[in-house]
């Protein structure tokens, strides 16, 4: 582990980023506050040796140093700037050491990638070695350049914007017009044409965002000469980022019509595009980006040997492929979402303010890229101070009030408040952020565990904040608040103000914030248990907790009471399944049930027979799980046979679970989910139980468990759809499946589109008013029935939404256009190669799942 | 062929632990030099590049397996989870297994729920190589796990007492 991701609570490690360069070149290398060990490793008697400060006497092989001098660049105390010539210098001295040089260029592109913030000190680095030996910095261009025309290639849109942006770190150093002959080109060529090609084009978009996230940094090294080229590129991209798209009103994060216009939908490229306009208007001073000395070098070694004037590169050449291949991800436009954007503090730069983009796409691609290590992105993201120029950011931890209070911190930034506004901007991404939202969650959790201090009381502000306007949140996104609110809790022992919300307890269920309540104990409860959370919570929060629900009670047995219809065979069955009686028994058990309730003129009398066979097998599977699966392994044949006789007697199954389980929501939805598995329900038997049977006059819509029961029913139907559009589009895929395939995503494509019209018709009922009750149910307040116009509004903007973004990814034309970029890449794959040993296919594998 | 991903710049948490290697390390008696070139062998590495199971300790005896699945499923859907059980009592005993569909989706949860909180306690994650029968008891002599045995801290979570010090942990994964 190359980082230092310790508990960051040293009271001198909270500041480094503003008090670097006091200490004295004499110490600097041997300072040991750059540790390098991470907490997951071993420990410290059996740290390995590689990484660690040198010791005394013992002189750091070239390689390691050259690693540790890399990866932990502008992480220290230590002026950047001497660190980048420092390491320059030592590059250049140890150049011939093979091992050592393949060393630095192996790291470099994995450090551009892995971590985004350190991208302009890696370049200064080839900068500063072009004054000493310009071998490091046509080598650190061309190995740049070709890792980018890879990424390029594969359609890896993030990667090939941040290997682009250590070029464009290097402008200085180019011929003509550099980085931006190559923009002009990417944007008049393949921009242009995109655009043209297609309407609604979204690859164009994403790289006119990386045209524009390229400027500053080609600009802050490249100087004012190329101001006026800058403001050219600028005045053709306006049309491409002020352009909406239809899905994007869609993927707003609060509902657009909301008369508060702070809540109004931003795009990334709009803001960003609007963004620079202002800079440019303001002299582009891109203040936050760090700058370098460009003499350091030449000054001091001025009576040395150095060539009088260091060499200047052509810029690469890059070829766009043709089709663009749009990567393996889809891709959709990108709203812009934060807490604390032009609020009165001003903690983050206002939404008009270029930083505010620069930060933010630094801090999620940190995020993003480092998934695979939450303890690092969480060190990184705490020291993002370091990374930027000195008056960018307040005194690290500063609390809220002094920071707003203190005029020193006029025009400067709260870093904890950037941190958790960039982690909420992804957990808070539509469709759908890059990793599992678990990750978010665990991010979270890291940052407050290696700086509590500083990061809880702007989380405690983002979840106020939140909450506040929950009501007008997207449903999606509120119930990724509420599950990301509720696993946050099980980490820090369910620690939360309630007395805040006490307020909204006396309101209706119906209402969001007092339904958020509701649905946040339920899930604390499901991670926990009744008992604890109990503990938890004030008084008058206990009737949402009831003691009843606690440990050791199992839910009721209706047929226990022998005033339950049926109670006796009921009893009876219950006695034969526990005993693992044969068949027969159990068949005339429910044949009795089947005599009486024909007697009583029951039309289908396989509903209460089903529903005396599913309860007695919730029944004697209430201890745990595996016991109920195991259930469902004996009853399984029946079951089907059940759902596969009657529509009333298979819909019959899942109102006896949710029934027997109505105390436990959670495990009643999770026990539908497993009969899905097993095929003994369709996933439009759920939807149509839920927002058909079910739907009433729309009151359970407010209800966490039934939107998590239908979206996770849905999203079970689009992921095994993507999975076959994916196998479709796998390279190389047999001519005799290819047919079985198609029909398989054809059905699987209608099925879905029914399922999506369903759902959006019933939705529209509730809106509109027409469903039963909504108008006539004498019980029901105006104030609720509105309450339930509202949720059905905001259930019917997800599954659209929903519905949209499956017809993008699996949808005829986009399977289409991606079989056409598949048999360009065969063709290209089948033609030999320049060097003759060429088979070496740009693989895009095709999967089209991230 | 992803471009630039052939060496990492900070270690990944999706690594098996130094379980298995580690033994074998510590009888040899060295340590390799440098951990990013270390490799488990070739053995375990071959098991467990498909792995979809993972070993699960450090539970509480009283968490239930609805909460595993509650907290396990944010990763991805689960297709079985075993409780690791007192050989003699049948009582959980602190672990279990927990096997997903996908080998991407034990990578995540090594990755994001690895290290975090479970029913209040500090869960571990390891790939493991598949359940199979008889896996699921402890191997220490009262019937638990070993670690319970001789732990000298109180743990209400985990019995009480444990006898004496034993720096070996979780030996019942070695139970096939």
């Amino acid at each position: 582990m190359d980082t230092d991701v310790k508990q960051e609570d040293r009271e001198d490690g909270r500041d480094r980023g503003r008090n670097r360069g006091g200490n004295s070149r004499k110490r600097r290398y041997e300072a040991d506050d750059d540790d390098n060990q991470g907490r997951r490793g071993p420990p410290p008697t059996q740290r390995r040796r590689n990484d660690e400060p040198p010791r005394r006497r013992y002189e750091e092989p070239p390689v390691s140093k050259i690693r540790r001098l890399l990866l932990n660049i502008a992480s220290s105390t230590n002026l950047p700037q001497d660190e980048a010539t420092y390491l320059a210098q030592y590059l250049s001295e140890h150049y011939d050491d093979e091992d050592a040089r393949a060393q630095f260029f192996n790291l470099l592109p994995s450090l551009l990638i892995e971590q985004p913030f350190k991208i302009p000190f890696a370049a200064a680095v080839a900068f500063y070695a072009n004054d000493v030996k310009p071998d490091i910095t046509a080598e650190a261009i061309k190995c740049v350049g070709a890792h980018a025309q890879d990424a390029l290639n594969t359609g890896e849109w993030r990667e090939f914007k941040l290997l682009l942006r250590f070029l464009a770190c290097l402008q200085s150093l180019y011929q003509d017009d550099g980085i931006f002959g190559f923009l002009r080109q990417l944007f008049e060529e393949t921009v242009v044409d995109l655009q043209s090609a297609k309407e609604n084009d979204v690859i164009g978009i994403e790289l006119v965002k990386i045209i524009l996230l390229t400027i500053p940094y080609a600009l802050v090294s490249g100087g004012s000469r190329f101001h006026g080229q800058a403001k050219d590129l600028l005045g053709n991209t306006q049309i491409v980022a002020e352009n909406m798209v239809p899905i994007e009103g869609l993927i707003a994060t609060y509902a657009t019509d909301s008369e508060d216009k702070s809540f109004a939908y931003h795009s990334v490229i709009g803001l960003l595009q609007q963004q620079l306009m202002n800079e440019a208007n303001a002299g582009w001073r891109f203040a936050c980006i760090p700058r370098f000395d460009a003499n350091v070098l030449k000054n001091v070694n001025d009576e040395e040997s150095l060539p009088n004037a260091p060499p200047t590169y052509t810029f690469p050449t890059f070829v766009v492929p043709s089709p663009v291949n749009p990567g393996a991800k889809p891709i959709f436009p990108e709203a812009f979402f934060s807490l604390f954007a032009d609020t009165e503090s001003e903690t983050v730069p206002r939404k008009a303010d270029i930083a505010c983009s620069l930060l933010r796409d630094a801090i999620v691609d940190t995020i993003d890229q480092l998934d695979f290590n939450r303890e690092a992105a969480a060190k990184f993201l705490i020291d993002i101070d370091c990374y930027w120029s000195l008056e960018t950011f307040a005194k690290r931890s500063i609390a809220f009030d002094k920071f707003r209070d203190d005029p020193v911190n006029k025009g400067l930034f709260k870093s904890e408040d950037m941190i958790v506004d960039g982690i909420f901007s992804l957990l808070f991404k539509l469709p759908n952020p890059d990793h599992k939202l678990v990750y978010y969650h665990s991010l979270i959790t890291q940052c407050c565990k290696q700086a509590p201090a500083a990061i809880a009381p702007s989380l405690g502000r983002a979840i106020r904040f939140i909450y506040k306007h929950i009501d007008i949140m997207d449903l999606e996104l509120a119930n990724r608040f509420l599950d990301w609110f509720s696993h946050h809790l099980s980490n820090f022992e369910f620690r939360w103000r309630w007395t805040e919300w006490t307020e909204y307890l006396s309101m209706s269920d119906l209402e969001p914030h007092k339904a958020f309540i509701l649905s946040a104990l339920d899930k604390e409860i499901r991670l926990s248990f009744a008992k604890r959370i109990r503990s938890t919570v004030p008084n008058d929060y206990h009737y949402i907790v009831p003691e009843s629900l606690e440990e050791g009670n199992d839910p009721e047995f209706k047929y226990a009471d022998s005033s339950t219809p049926f109670a006796a065979e009921g009893q009876t069955l219950l006695t034969q399944f526990r005993k693992k009686a044969p068949d027969e028994e159990i068949q005339a058990t429910i044949d009795k049930i089947h005599g009486q309730a024909a007697e009583q003129g029951i039309a289908d009398v396989l509903v209460p027979s089903t529903d005396v066979f599913m309860t007695v097998i919730c029944r004697v599977g209430s201890k745990s799980l595996s016991h109920f699966l195991s259930c469902i392994e004996r009853g399984k044949n029946r079951l089907i046979s059940i759902a596969q006789s009657s529509d009333a007697a298979r819909r019959q199954i899942l109102t006896s679970v949710v029934e027997y389980w109505k105390d436990h929501p959670g495990t009643g939805v999770n026990i539908v989910n497993k009969l899905l598995n097993y095929g003994i329900l369709g996933p439009m038997t759920v939807i149509q139980w839920v927002l058909g049977d079910q739907l009433g006059n729309g009151t359970i819509l407010a209800k966490g468990w039934v939107y998590e029961m239908v979206a996770t029913t849905v999203v079970k139907v689009t992921k095994r759809n993507r999975q076959i559009a994916s196998t479709r589009l796998q390279k190389g895929l047999p001519q005799d499946q290819v047919k079985t395939v198609d029909t398989a995503l054809a059905e699987g494509r209608d099925s879905a589109r029914e399922m999506f019209k369903y759902i959006n018709d019933a939705l529209a009922g509730v809106t509109q008013g027409a469903v039963d009750g909504l108008q006539t149910d004498p019980t029901l307040s105006q104030e609720d029935g509105e309450l339930i116009r509202a949720w059905g509004k905001r259930w019917q903007t997800v599954f659209l939404r929903m519905a949209q973004v499956e017809e993008s990814v699996i949808g005829v034309d986009a399977v289409e256009t991606r079989l056409k970029i598949l048999a360009v890449e065969d063709e290209v794959a089948s033609q030999p190669k320049h060097d003759g040993n060429g088979v070496e296919a740009v693989a895009n594998g095709g999967a089209i799942m991230a | 062929m992803p471009p630039v991903r052939s060496i990492s710049t900070v270690d990944r948490l999706d690594k098996p632990s130094s379980y298995a290697s580690s033994k074998k390390r510590r009888r040899r008696g060295d340590r390799d030099r440098d951990d990013d070139r270390r490799e488990p062998s070739p053995d375990s590495e071959e098991k467990l590049k498909d792995a979809t199971t993972l070993y699960v300790g450090n539970l509480s005896f009283y968490t239930t397996e609805e909460q595993i699945h509650e907290l396990f499923s944010k990763c991805g859907e689960i297709k079985r989870l075993v409780m690791g059980l007192d050989r003699f009592q049948k009582t959980p005993c602190g672990f279990c297994f927990v096997e997903y569909y996908t080998h991407q989706d034990a990578l995540d949860c090594m990755k994001y729920i690895g290290g975090t909180k479970l029913d209040e306690r500090i869960i571990r994650t390891d790939l493991d190589e598949g359940f199979a029968e008889g896996r699921q008891y402890g191997r220490g002599k009262s019937g638990g796990q070993v670690r319970d045995e001789y732990r000298t801290e109180y743990d209400p979570g985990r019995g009480g007492y444990g006898r004496a010090i034993n720096d070996d942990y979780y030996d019942e994964r070695d139970y096939h």
